[in-house]
């Protein structure tokens, strides 16, 4: 068996890979890959991006590997290096003293300008939200990586990208990390069930239900399409954008009554996902962050994404996180806060961390459990763990606690910890996800904050 | 005329500047306006229906209550708002939602609405007779929908969806499916889901004074958060919404109305954080070994005392703004008068119970807020003086050092007040905390689950406070003597003006606005600062009657 996602008018490359029947692809042919454009002529591995964001930094001491060449060396990142099918030391690259920049400058607090700047690199737009201390912000002020990179490697699938999320509160700067542009947020989903009924609901059901449901929608959205163009050349510029970004909603589900339903086989399988809980629910988070990544994982494995953002909480979360220790009494920002010196908020702070990093290492088990070429889907993946800050008891946006896992597609050299000396703009990590994704590109973000790719993490 | 928004922020940038000072030159030195008539609208940005509104919205036009915006990802917040235009954007994701209400709802009520085009029914081919009906069913919903009639290109349009629609369905011809299809679109219409305004299109100049449909429009989510009803629309018809009189007359109708009373909720909700008080409380929980009575059904109860305290001062008791904060009385049913230790209330009904002037005062008092305004295991000066700062007086405080110092140790055998009086004296913490620390130490009589104490840790309270950099500054003894000092402050007072302006007009007031913030300001304190009149007035402005003329080719 295997994945059938049959798009008209031509063929994914996901078909074009398994009707080369499981032809092992050699690393030649991998590193005539480098660099090149996702378009480039001749059979490749798709590659994909994911990020996993969780917010109010990192107890620093507890997150940096001790030893150098052992990327899981420190308390929190441990669960990423068990014996066994979780052992991920070899996948990982720890950048040290990477700086984010960016959150030096513009509108907003620490917390807002950490999270709207993570994935942009760039200023937020001023605005109303309320910070901390009466600073605001407005939305973030470009694209983020994900969708830069969706615009690039997601157009052909059936979702460019996907955007969950686990208990996110709130609907504002700080709880939005993926931007389709300047003001444009791209709000996560955080119930699992409602996601899955959007990406596969319209492949359940008979041909037949499913061609009629089609041509209706069709009809209804052209019209709805036509009034939303008629209407915005009638207003003045702020409106007219305004309808303009509602009206690439409408046009992207247009694009996929266009494409094709998928059709489930072989890896890509329909998920059951037992009986609802309630994704509001912090204690929940456990269950439903497992059904998220499972649903991630779903919809790599029928390639109808390619770009992905997974969202656990947001900036200034208070959640009780008394699910990953019963000792856990307090918020997680109210925790982040709490001084050096308080050894038992420090440890509860770093048990945190290390269940997030055990979230990340499922996710990675996931991945590597789905067989791609003669690999599997992992290795053409790269993740990104990112933070809005590296510190949450004074804001510090230096010495993020920037992770990534995954080489994408042999781009990067995995399994060791870079360390960077002096201001290092997270601009530039950026940039060097950019290049792994085949976007040839020296800048993203605002410039001012770090140019180039990071040096010496590729192979 | 006191300019509201850049005299709040001219205090703090002098209180910062000078680290604490007097208020003395911080009043306003703009002249009077010249003439309201001729004063600028302000900006008028196209506005989003927000989940509150489209819920109601589909609850007057198709008789719906399934709430189907619950789904819908949150609106987005500024402002301390769900409702202000320039952040209310549509997603890919809100309008993959759109289109599954809108589905939905056609499909649940499409057989109701099909009664309406009796000439279609039975029929298996397109018929004049039921174009005729279907045409006539466009100039009634449609107009509901829109909240304007239809153009005769629309009507078109939408006959001509409906013609492909009956031959979509299961059936060779489906009246039914041409018509769900019909209100799919009208339901993902922009002209549904955003209030659209192009003023009259006979005013000359860049001032132009609204449509009637669309002042209806604009009464009936401000004073109800839905569409307007049948009376607004007889009144749009006849074009009886042009004169500040004919308005007044609509919203003071409107006004004594449950709907406006679900509004003024609605802002009360926001404004006071209200909304927060379950999901904060509950996500953090409190310590029970501290309060052992706390339990996580209590936040529901706390917020709806808040909430049937206000209502009932401003609808049963016509409340001026000082009764909201100096009121010795609140209401409770018997599950909160137990957990307050009070008597009276026996039933899940929420009631008047009266209390001591001497501890209790207006909403300041009331456990939700206190509770929320607090730690798991200890109540919090920092953020009950910070709310009072930035709600009450609509004075955010300056912003804080770039790296924040580590926050020192506490000594949990010290009261809250020693602990906190320790923490600001910090020189680099002291220039905030002295802003809000000292106001909110006026509530120490109320621990971290809102009740009333007169020790903690077996030491006496101390709820002395002060206020400064404000037009009430001195010292004061506890909330009750703090409410008053509120009360009769016209800097609060703007404050509630202002915050009614945003929740109204779905913006924060500019420099353009000083006219219409003026009036707003003169009709509250010409009736007493009573709530429904500043809320009438609210109708009465030319940020409210009128906008700028719409240039699509402006850059």
């Amino acid at each position: 068996m295997s994945i059938f996602l049959r798009p008209r008018p031509r063929l994914s490359r996901r078909a074009v890979l398994h009707g080369l029947g499981g032809l092992a692809i050699g690393l030649p042919l991998l590193d005539a890959m480098l660099g090149k454009s996702a378009h480039a002529d001749g059979p490749e591995l798709p590659k994909r991006l994911i990020v996993m964001y969780t917010p109010n930094g990192a107890v620093a001491s507890n997150f940096w590997p001790t030893d150098p060449e052992n990327p899981t060396s420190s308390a929190i990142l441990s669960p990423l290096g068990l014996p066994g099918v979780d052992d991920h030391r070899a996948d990982l690259l720890v950048l040290k003293g990477v700086d984010m920049l960016s959150a030096l400058s513009g509108p907003g607090d620490a917390h807002q300008k950490g999270t709207g700047h993570c994935l942009t690199g760039t200023e937020l737009l001023p605005g109303d939200f309320a910070g901390d201390s009466g600073l605001s912000a407005g939305w973030a002020g470009g694209i983020s990586i994900d969708q830069a990179v969706a615009d690039h490697i997601g157009q052909d699938s059936l979702f460019r990208s996907l955007e969950l999320g686990v208990a996110v509160q709130g609907a504002s700067v700080r709880s939005r990390i993926s931007y389709r542009g300047a003001g444009q947020p791209l709000p996560p989903e955080n119930s699992p069930y409602t996601a899955y009924q959007r990406l596969f609901g319209d492949s359940l059901g008979d041909p037949m239900t499913i061609e009629r449901r089609s041509a209706r929608r069709h009809a209804v959205l052209d019209a709805v399409a036509d009034q939303h163009t008629r209407l915005s050349a009638q207003l003045g510029r702020e409106d007219r954008e305004k309808l303009l970004n509602h009206l690439l909603g409408i046009e992207a589900i247009r694009a996929r009554l266009d494409q094709s339903v998928l059709e489930f086989g072989g890896e890509c399988l329909a998920l059951d996902q037992g009986e609802p809980i309630d994704p509001d629910l912090v204690a929940n988070m456990p269950s439903i962050g497992n059904l998220q990544m499972d649903l991630l994982a779903m919809a790599l494995a029928c390639d109808i994404t390619r770009v992905g953002t997974l969202m656990w909480t947001n900036s200034t979360a208070n959640h009780v996180l008394s699910f990953v220790d019963p000792a856990i009494v307090e918020g997680h920002h109210s925790l982040a806060h709490k001084g050096d010196e308080d050894t038992v908020k420090m440890h509860q702070n770093t048990l945190i961390s290390t269940w997030y990093a055990t979230q990340l290492a499922g996710l990675i088990t996931r991945l590597k459990g789905i067989p791609e070429g003669a690999g599997s889907v992992f290795d053409n993946t790269v993740i990104l763990w990112t933070n809005e800050q590296s510190k949450g008891n004074n804001h510090d946006s230096r010495g993020m606690p920037y992770l990534l896992a995954g080489s994408a597609g042999g781009y990067f050299s995995t399994g060791r910890t870079v360390e960077f000396e002096g201001d290092v703009g997270h601009n530039r990590l950026l940039v060097s996800l950019a290049n792994s994704m085949g976007i040839e590109t020296n800048e993203f973000g605002n410039p001012e904050f770090g140019t180039g790719p990071l040096p010496g993490l590729t192979v | 005329m006191r300019n509201l928004a850049s005299k709040a922020f001219g205090v703090w940038q002098f209180a910062f500047m000078t680290g604490l000072g007097s208020l003395g030159c911080a009043e306003d030195l703009d002249g009077q306006p010249e003439s309201c008539s001729e004063s600028d609208p302000g900006p008028a940005p196209i506005r989003r229906l927000t989940r509150v509104e489209y819920n109601n919205t589909v609850y007057q036009l198709l008789g719906d209550s399934s709430r189907p915006a619950d789904a819908f990802p949150p609106d987005e917040e500024a402002g301390g708002f769900d409702n202000q235009a320039a952040v209310l954007v549509v997603s890919p994701l809100l309008a993959e939602h759109y289109m599954n209400a809108a589905e939905d709802l056609a499909s649940a009520h499409a057989p109701t609405l099909v009664q309406a085009l009796p000439s279609c029914l039975g029929s298996t081919t397109a018929t004049n007779a039921c174009d005729g009906d279907v045409e006539a069913f466009l100039r009634s919903f449609g107009t509901r929908a829109y909240r304007r009639p239809l153009t005769d290109d629309e009507i078109l349009d939408y006959v001509d969806l409906f013609h492909q629609g009956t031959v979509l369905g299961d059936d060779l011809y489906s009246v039914s499916v041409g018509l769900e299809m019909v209100v799919q679109a009208m339901l993902q219409s922009p002209h549904f889901l955003y209030r659209v305004e192009f003023g009259l299109p006979e005013s000359d100049g860049d001032v132009v004074a609204l449509t009637s449909y669309e002042v209806a429009s604009r009464l009936s989510y401000l004073l109800w958060n839905t569409m307007p009803d049948g009376a607004l629309f007889e009144a749009a018809e006849a074009d009886l919404l042009r004169t500040p009189e004919q308005i007044e007359i609509q919203a003071r109708r409107m006004i004594s109305t449950p709907r406006a009373r679900e509004a003024v909720k609605n802002f009360h909700r926001q404004w006071l954080h209200l909304d927060d008080i379950e999901p904060h409380i509950t996500a953090s929980g409190k310590n029970l070994a501290v309060y052992p009575d706390y339990n996580d059904e209590l936040p529901m109860l706390w917020r709806r005392e808040t909430e049937a305290f206000l209502d009932y001062a401003v609808f049963e008791q016509d409340a001026n703004l000082e009764t909201l904060f100096t009121a010795p009385y609140t209401l409770m049913n018997a599950e909160l008068a137990e957990f307050y230790g009070v008597t009276g209330p026996t039933g899940v009904e929420f009631v008047r119970v009266d209390l001591d002037p001497s501890k209790f005062a207006g909403f300041l008092t009331h456990a939700g807020l206190l509770a929320l305004l607090a730690k798991p295991d200890r109540s919090s000066p920092i953020h009950r003086g910070k709310f009072v700062r930035e709600t009450l007086f609509c004075q955010p405080p300056p912003p804080p050092p770039a790296s924040i110092p580590e926050p020192p140790s506490v000594d949990e055998s010290q009261t809250t007040r020693e602990q906190f009086s320790q923490h600001s004296k910090d020189p680099s913490c002291q220039g905030c905390h002295q802003l809000m620390d000292p106001i909110g130490f006026g509530f120490e009589h109320f621990d971290g689950i809102g009740r009333y104490r007169e020790t903690e840790w077996g030491q006496a309270i101390d709820a002395s406070g002060e206020l400064t950099v404000t037009d009430v500054d001195g010292p004061f003894d506890g909330v009750v003597d703090l409410a008053a000092r509120l009360a009769s402050s016209e800097q609060v007072k703007d404050c509630v003006a202002e915050q009614w302006f945003r929740f109204g007009y779905g913006r924060g007031p500019t420099e353009e606005d000083s006219c219409s913030v003026d009036m707003i300001q003169t009709a509250f304190a010409a009736a007493d600062y009573d709530i429904k009149e500043l809320i009438i007035a609210l109708t009465q402005t030319p940020a409210f009657r009128t906008r700028h003329a719409v240039y699509p080719e402006t850059p």
